[in-house]
């Protein structure tokens, strides 16, 4: 089944922005900010943002959310950004009340709900698009949730992401990637990735 | 026979871990204790093992000493996040895991409950070393196993006996 022909995924916004789009734009703005990408955002990441502060959750999807969130116990002085999915948030749905319990301030949480789990196929996660993650966030406790639609209103509100006081969950209403990790294989191992950003991280 | 520990000497030794971690410079926190549930202070509450697991690795990268205490339950329902994190992934984590329900007059590998016979079962499994805290004087081997999950860059397991006092 083709995204979009399932009847349950009638809450599929019309105009998803491109999840690419957001990723240049997070960079151009990101400062020394530490980002966790996962999933189809990690390949167009490691383009964008090659050899970087930057580490992929890769090996244990759903964990970038509480990988972030030790990446900002660690560093309290630098901003972390995590890259979520829905579907992985949704492997680790306790994360929101782990991580609203911690109250770390710099971490920004960011979903890139596309309704579907796209690298194995794109099937419809459970609920599909209709999950309303803003709401889990806010029950679980972040000090602000809320989601994004349309690239002005991101491009409005990008400074926010970097400077709000956290845990921040935005929900970004985007489409499918271009690339996922089965059609684009390839970059850092994780574990190398770990001792990379640990260098760069602990001098 | 195993004798319950007490929690003093676990925690004694957990902080005696962190100022070594750190080369004896002083730190706020010393350490980090991700536990599923919550029973330390200085400790973050994580609702699930996985979690727990990917916590630690960010910890681990960003410099910060930490411990793990989990249940043998807690294990089994994490065990795929241990293999990407600690094993594939090559983090040091050093895990307490309780066994609740061990009998006191049995091995564990022979206890009528499931949870706690199979639990170094999975640990061999998965080549992740580890020991049986079974009494007081086997506090040491909470430091040794520490150090051996950062010499060997992968996961290492004390397992607790009995139930703290």
């Amino acid at each position: 089944m083709k995204r979009g022909d399932d009847p349950r995924r009638a809450a599929e916004p019309v105009t998803a922005m491109k999840p690419e789009e957001l990723l240049k734009l997070i960079a151009g703005a990101r400062g020394d900010a530490i980002c966790v990408p996962t999933m189809t955002t990690a390949p167009e990441w490691r383009d964008i943002a090659p050899d970087d502060l930057s580490i992929s959750c890769v090996g244990f999807m759903g964990g970038a959310s509480s990988l972030g969130l030790g990446l900002a116990l660690a560093n309290p002085k630098r901003r972390v950004i995590v890259f979520d999915g829905d579907g992985s948030l949704l492997m680790q749905l306790g994360s929101l009340a782990t991580i609203a319990g911690a109250g770390p301030r710099n971490l920004t949480h960011l979903l890139f709900k596309n309704g579907v789990y796209h690298t194995s196929g794109a099937q419809n996660i459970p609920g599909g698009f209709d999950v309303d993650f803003v709401l889990m966030a806010k029950g679980a406790g972040y000090r602000t949730a809320y989601a994004i639609h349309e690239i002005d209103e991101f491009k409005r509100r990008l400074p926010s992401l970097f400077r709000d006081e956290g845990p921040l969950f935005v929900e970004l209403h985007t489409g499918l990637a271009d690339k996922t990790p089965m059609t684009a294989r390839g970059g850092t191992p994780f574990p190398d990735q770990v001792d990379h950003l640990r260098k760069k991280l602990t001098g | 026979m195993p004798e319950s520990v007490p929690a003093s000497l676990i925690l004694d030794a957990y902080k005696e871990i962190f100022r070594e971690a750190r080369g004896g410079r002083p730190s706020e926190p010393l350490g980090w204790v991700l536990s599923v549930p919550d029973t330390h202070q200085k400790s973050v509450l994580a609702a699930t093992e996985d979690e727990a697991n990917a916590i630690a690795a960010g910890l681990w990268i960003g410099g910060e000493p930490c411990i793990l205490m989990i249940q043998h339950a807690g294990l089994y329902a994490s065990i795929n996040t241990l293999r990407g994190v600690a094993i594939d992934g090559k983090v040091p984590i050093f895990y307490m895991i309780g066994l609740l329900q061990r009998e006191r007059d049995k091995d564990p590998r022979d206890s009528r409950h499931s949870m706690v016979r199979w639990c170094e079962p999975l640990l061999d499994t998965f080549g992740v070393p580890h020991a049986r805290l079974e009494g007081p004087d086997d506090v040491h081997l909470i430091a040794k196993y520490f150090k051996l999950s950062r010499e060997r860059r992968g996961p290492a397991a004390v397992l607790v006996g009995l139930e703290t006092m």
